[in-house]
């Protein structure tokens, strides 16, 4: 993929991301900071649906977002054929290792599986 | 060492936040932060994950995470979250061509026309709502 499509995702992934952070924080000082983390209202929030994909959304776009980042600045490190090869297939490794292991915690909660 | 590396700076180089100005300190400040968001996210996810032990393994990780130490942590990723999200705004227009000026004609001693009284004063105003919101995460986070 061309670098200025990795860059345009880039910036998508990162525009869409400030609004649900803002969602999900608000989420947290609605009910007060304390209040909201107790197990009984995390487990309701993995259970109402339209809030389990707003946390898989974010969870996609941050990590699309962070790992890319992460490429980014490597790249700015050090330049090589192989080197570049394997900071971009490690960032994708690392990124859909992140997304998988995030969305068993929401799917497994979602579905009741606790 | 090989020719081609004599002038290479590496890590160091890229860290050092004392040359070309305040735009310098940006680009170095957006890298940490990004770095330390990244790390932040990557503990988010994991810590989160302990919902899956049932109400003793969320209590537990919540009595973990309750500490003046890790408050602090926080506070330190909420100045960095916004700093991350101002700046990265100012990055993402400016590569749009917002706020970097018109072309004019190189003239000695060549300044450049992107890093202008607009875009430092963005950088500026990214630290300052960047230390705004760390103090507003303070009140909540340690109940001022």
């Amino acid at each position: 993929m061309r670098e200025s499509h990795i860059m345009k995702i880039h910036y998508g992934t990162a525009l869409a991301a400030v609004g649900l952070v803002a969602v999900h924080i608000l989420m947290r000082m609605a009910d007060g900071y304390a209040e909201s983390l107790e197990f009984a209202n995390v487990v309701a929030n993995y259970q109402f649906l339209p809030y389990a994909g707003l946390l898989e959304i974010m969870l996609i776009l941050l990590s699309v977002h962070g790992f890319n980042g992460l490429r980014v600045i490597l790249l700015e490190l050090r330049q090589g054929p192989s080197y570049e090869k394997a900071v971009s297939y490690g960032c994708v490794a690392a990124m859909i290792g992140l997304i998988a292991y995030g969305t068993r915690t929401i799917v497994m909660v979602n579905v009741g599986m606790i | 060492m090989e020719p081609r590396d004599e002038n290479r700076e590496g890590l160091g180089g890229m860290a050092n936040p004392g040359r070309y100005g305040i735009e310098r300190v940006a680009y170095w400040l957006m890298r940490l932060s990004g770095l330390g968001l990244l790390a932040y996210f990557i503990g988010h996810i994991y810590e989160t994950s302990s919902i899956l032990r049932g109400e003793a393994g969320w209590d537990e990780l919540l009595e973990l995470t309750s500490t003046p130490e890790l408050h602090i942590m926080l506070v330190i990723v909420i100045g960095m979250c916004v700093f991350h999200t101002v700046n990265g705004i100012r990055v993402m227009l400016g590569h749009g061509g917002v706020g970097v000026g018109r072309p004019t004609r190189p003239d000695y001693p060549y300044p450049p026309a992107s890093q202008n009284a607009r875009h430092k004063i963005a950088i500026y105003s990214a630290i300052v709502l960047a230390a705004i919101a760390m103090v507003y995460g303070s009140t909540v986070l340690f109940g001022v």
